[in-house]
């Protein structure tokens, strides 16, 4: 139970971590007054800042996304590996301990 | 456990904390700005999930011909991985794909593809997990469409209409962008070969396990 629930504390961390600053980004300031339509194409780079997505936290959620994903895989393997191990020198032990290899 | 996979290991350790600041002095990508640097980590993940898929199929390939459980472990370690590599090509490149296309995903041949290739690493683990006996053969089988499927996503850019970047983009990078592209994917590429070893690792002590839970029931 204990690995299950910390298993899923992990999960939930990297879910967090992946999300919040997506919706942070997401989360413009509304404003009472309806935009005005605009008539032509406006080149992106020209647009208010309220439309503007910022790329700083989507880059950030992706690399720090990628380095918990491989830290959580790389500790869930060498956790199978530990008791993968474990197993086998105790088995090694016993079997030896009776004389039969 | 071989000698060179502890300073393989620590060198890939090295290289993935440096790639930030190699990363950093990549030039920006004059259309998409700063959330481009996500190109550095989406595509060399992306290729090592397309590699795994590749080394999967292969192995399955050779256990069905062989019958060798030494090629059955390696396609099962190999499966894992693409999952994993998978697990961050499908979340990197929708996050790049927010800003730069407007939205997180597109129904196209290739994120659609990409997808299926993760979900038949998925259906190879849960079938070796759930299946019982005989579920190896079942999945080397599962494992050839898989790599099937690898060709298909590669080339599916330059065959469909998609606004994902095609397969042409990748030589024409001027230096100070393909640096930071080779060396990001000389560290993914060291990263697989290293946990591909060590998941091969647990598979060989698992199989080392069964046979001394034999022995000790041969025993009594």
């Amino acid at each position: 139970m204990p690995v299950l629930m910390r298993t899923l504390a992990a999960v939930l961390l990297t879910v967090f971590c992946l999300v919040a600053p997506v919706a942070a980004a997401q989360s413009a300031p509304s404003t009472s007054q309806p935009p005005k339509p605009q008539s032509e194409y406006v080149p992106i780079d020209q647009l208010p800042p309220q439309d503007q997505l910022p790329a700083a936290p989507l880059l950030i959620s992706a690399y720090s996304f990628v380095m918990i994903v491989f830290f959580l895989y790389v500790v869930s393997l060498a956790r199978r590996l530990t008791s993968v191990q474990r197993d086998v020198d105790r088995l090694g032990a016993t079997l030896k301990h009776t004389g039969k290899p | 456990m071989p000698k060179w996979l502890m300073p393989a290991a620590i060198v890939c350790g090295v290289m993935f904390v440096l790639s930030p600041f190699v990363i950093a002095s990549a030039d920006y990508e004059s259309t998409m700005g700063l959330v481009q640097k996500i190109f550095y980590y989406h595509m060399p993940s992306a290729w090592m999930f397309l590699i795994s898929g590749i080394v999967c199929g292969v192995a399955s390939v050779r256990f069905l011909i062989t019958g060798d459980a030494r090629h059955d472990r390696t396609a099962w370690a190999a499966a894992e991985l693409a999952v994993i590599f998978g697990l961050v090509t499908l979340v990197t490149g929708p996050l790049w794909a927010r800003k730069a296309w407007g939205t997180f995903w597109i129904w196209d041949a290739r994120t659609t593809s990409s997808l299926v290739q993760w979900m038949v690493a998925w259906a190879y683990l849960i079938l070796r997990r759930y299946g019982g006996p005989g579920s190896e053969k079942l999945a080397a089988g599962l494992a050839l469409f898989g790599t099937a499927n690898v060709a298909f996503i590669y080339v599916s850019v330059n065959y469909w209409r998609t606004i994902h970047p095609p397969t042409s983009v990748v030589p024409k990078l001027p230096f100070t962008m393909g640096f930071p592209l080779w060396y990001c994917v000389a560290s993914f590429a060291l990263l697989l070969v290293v946990l591909l070893k060590l998941r091969v690792r647990l598979e060989e002590q698992r199989a080392m396990l069964d046979s001394l839970y034999l022995s000790l029931d041969e025993q009594r």
